[in-house]
């Protein structure tokens, strides 16, 4: 898929400002993978991160008025999906606290294909880690980004950072990443 | 090198997708906007606004640009103080409960009970609890067993059920609690005898207790209809069609409503008990909840009035909020207490009805909202006083709050 530049997504957003639904449909299709690929590595949750996707984009279209055409699209969808991907997260865990691990949903079974080792460690982060590793490594915002996006000191952003990397580096070291690391 | 492994790994790892996950999300996106995009269009065909119209607009569009270019920063971090101040200063700990009576807390490590003084005790290892109606007991679940104990720890007696035993629930006169097992709905005397099923298929929600002491159940079936029985004769009494994707399920307000909620929705339903006849479920008013795009995190009815209290989340663009509404007995609309940055959890009454105890986990507090007339309080370091020598602190549960007289 062809992926446009920061002046082809601005003619987008503009576009779809103006009404064209076409445009609307370009700017789902270039990022939709992206929101849900986020979503899913913090919520680790099919399910839920298929609803955080779709509200982000709903998010959208209601702010598309008010939206500032200067500004990147990515980062703000991005800014939303984390968000509320980490609300999801903690609620989730007050509930499992609360009434066990019974969902009412069948989860899809886990992965078990590339980098199944690395979503096993990334899953066993708090979700607060979860979020600023892949706002980082993923998504490749800066700390002082994140520390925006989520509305942290960007000093609770570094440690948050290096806090779960250090827990990843345990299963780094098993497979994946950690034959670079050696 | 190691981050470009783990930046390479994160994007190509294999995460499950369905397939139609991509497309479903699109239809929706689609009709939002188009949805969206047609009244702007027509909007602009017969465009003939009234004067106020446009100057409110103009308002709107000048107040909406100073928040979102850069320059507008510091006006947005205004806004933010502004909703934050509508919090009360916290003290740093539960030196008492204001109003009186004892809370039942659900941490991680099991359910407390927390003393009018603020002092606490585990109870044990639980998963969930509930107060008996005095609160000489508690109803206390723990994997297949379900565990009368006393406020001090003591169990008095634990029964084993076939499957988890979930959401105990202790009837008003005390005389019965009311549980779920697997799909089963099952009733128990309050001594731990004649355990037995009332109901084969029922919907995951906590059945509700009619507060006037008749042995009248409510509960959601499997099939999604609101039932009451009489869990004494078994008999069905009424039904009718819940809520859909109904979460929660309590019968308050001296017995003469049913609260349901579910994430999106809050509705009251009358209950006219009769002396000579069946009891009659009137007819339900959807409570309105204000603006789109919000999600409900917690409600519940006043102990002896129509009063409800509500916990909205409000999903923005820049940011989450969350208000505590109040919708007074026939009121249309509701009444905002509390408005702050981030997400509410659940509420709960005081057992007089004069106050609210509103959990707030992002800021590790307990809000405190006098209904009428009175000053807010909270209360910090919540997670901490739940987890003691627990490396990572969790937010606890309220779960109840008893017996002021």
């Amino acid at each position: 898929m062809q992926v446009e530049d920061g002046a082809g997504e601005r003619r987008l957003v503009r576009e779809a400002q103006d009404g064209s639904g076409a445009a609307m449909a370009r700017l789902y299709s270039l990022h939709w993978r992206g929101a849900y690929r986020a979503a899913y590595l913090v919520v680790h949750d099919a399910a839920a991160a298929e609803d955080i996707a779709q509200d982000a984009f709903l998010a959208a279209v209601d702010a598309l008025d008010r939206f500032d055409r200067r500004r990147p699209f990515r980062p703000w969808l991005h800014r939303i999906v984390v968000n509320r991907a980490l609300d999801w997260a903690r609620r989730e865990a007050l509930r499992r606290r609360v009434h066990g691990a019974e969902s009412v949903f069948e989860p899809l079974p886990p992965p078990e294909e590339i980098g199944g080792e690395l979503m096993t460690a990334l899953k066993e982060l708090p979700a607060d880690q979860r979020a600023v590793v892949v706002l980082r490594h993923l998504l490749e915002y800066t700390p002082g980004e994140i520390a925006r996006m989520l509305e942290l000191p960007r000093g609770t952003v570094n440690s948050r950072l290096r806090r779960g990397l250090d827990r990843l580096r345990g299963a780094a070291e098993a497979k994946a990443f950690s034959e670079e690391g050696r | 090198m190691r981050d470009e492994a783990l930046k390479q790994a994160l994007r190509e790892a294999a995460i499950p997708v369905a397939p139609e996950a991509e497309e479903r999300g699109r239809q929706v996106v689609e009709a939002a906007y188009a949805e969206r995009a047609a009244p702007a269009r027509s909007g602009a065909e017969n465009r003939r606004p009234l004067p106020r119209l446009a100057l409110a607009l103009g308002i709107a569009t000048l107040v909406t640009a100073l928040l979102l270019s850069p320059a507008g920063a510091a006006v947005r971090d205004w806004v933010g103080e502004v909703v934050e101040s509508s919090a009360p200063k916290p003290e740093p700990e539960l030196a008492r409960i204001p109003g009186g009576g004892r809370l039942l807390v659900q941490s991680a490590a099991g359910p407390w009970v927390v003393q009018p003084d603020g002092s606490r005790r585990l109870l044990g290892d639980y998963e969930e609890a509930s107060w008996s109606p005095r609160g000489l007991f508690v109803a206390a679940a723990e994997g297949r067993t379900l565990s009368a104990v006393e406020p001090g720890g003591t169990p008095h007696w634990s029964l084993t059920s076939g499957a988890r035993v979930r959401t105990p629930r202790w009837a008003p006169a005390g005389e019965r609690i009311a549980y779920r097992s697997a799909e089963e709905l099952r009733i128990v005397a309050g001594d731990g005898t004649d355990d037995r099923l009332l109901a084969g298929s029922t919907a995951p929600v906590a059945p509700a207790w009619s507060p006037s002491g008749d042995a009248n159940l409510a509960y959601v079936s499997g099939g999604g209809k609101l039932q009451i029985v009489n869990s004494e004769s078994r008999e069905r009494l009424a039904a009718a069609p819940a809520l859909p994707g109904v979460s929660r399920l309590e019968w308050g307000a001296n017995g003469s409503a049913i609260l349901e909620a579910s994430p999106r929705a809050l509705r009251l339903r009358e209950v006219r008990a009769r002396k000579v006849a069946l009891p009659d479920l009137g007819t339900a008013r959807t409570l309105p909840l204000p603006g789109s795009g919000i999600s409900l995190t917690g409600a519940a009815l006043a102990p002896e009035r129509q009063a409800v209290a509500a916990v909205v989340t409000h999903w923005r663009d820049h940011g989450t909020s969350s208000e505590v509404l109040l919708f007074p007995p026939g009121a249309e609309k509701p009444r905002s207490l509390l408005t702050v940055p981030g997400s509410l959890g659940e509420v709960a009454w005081a057992p007089d009805g004069r106050r609210l105890l509103v959990a707030w986990p992002g800021a590790n507090q307990w809000l405190f909202l006098p209904v009428g007339r009175g000053k807010p309080r909270a209360v910090a370091n919540i997670s901490t006083a739940f987890s003691p020598g627990e490396r990572v602190a969790s937010f606890p549960r309220v779960e109840g709050w008893c017996c002021v007289r």
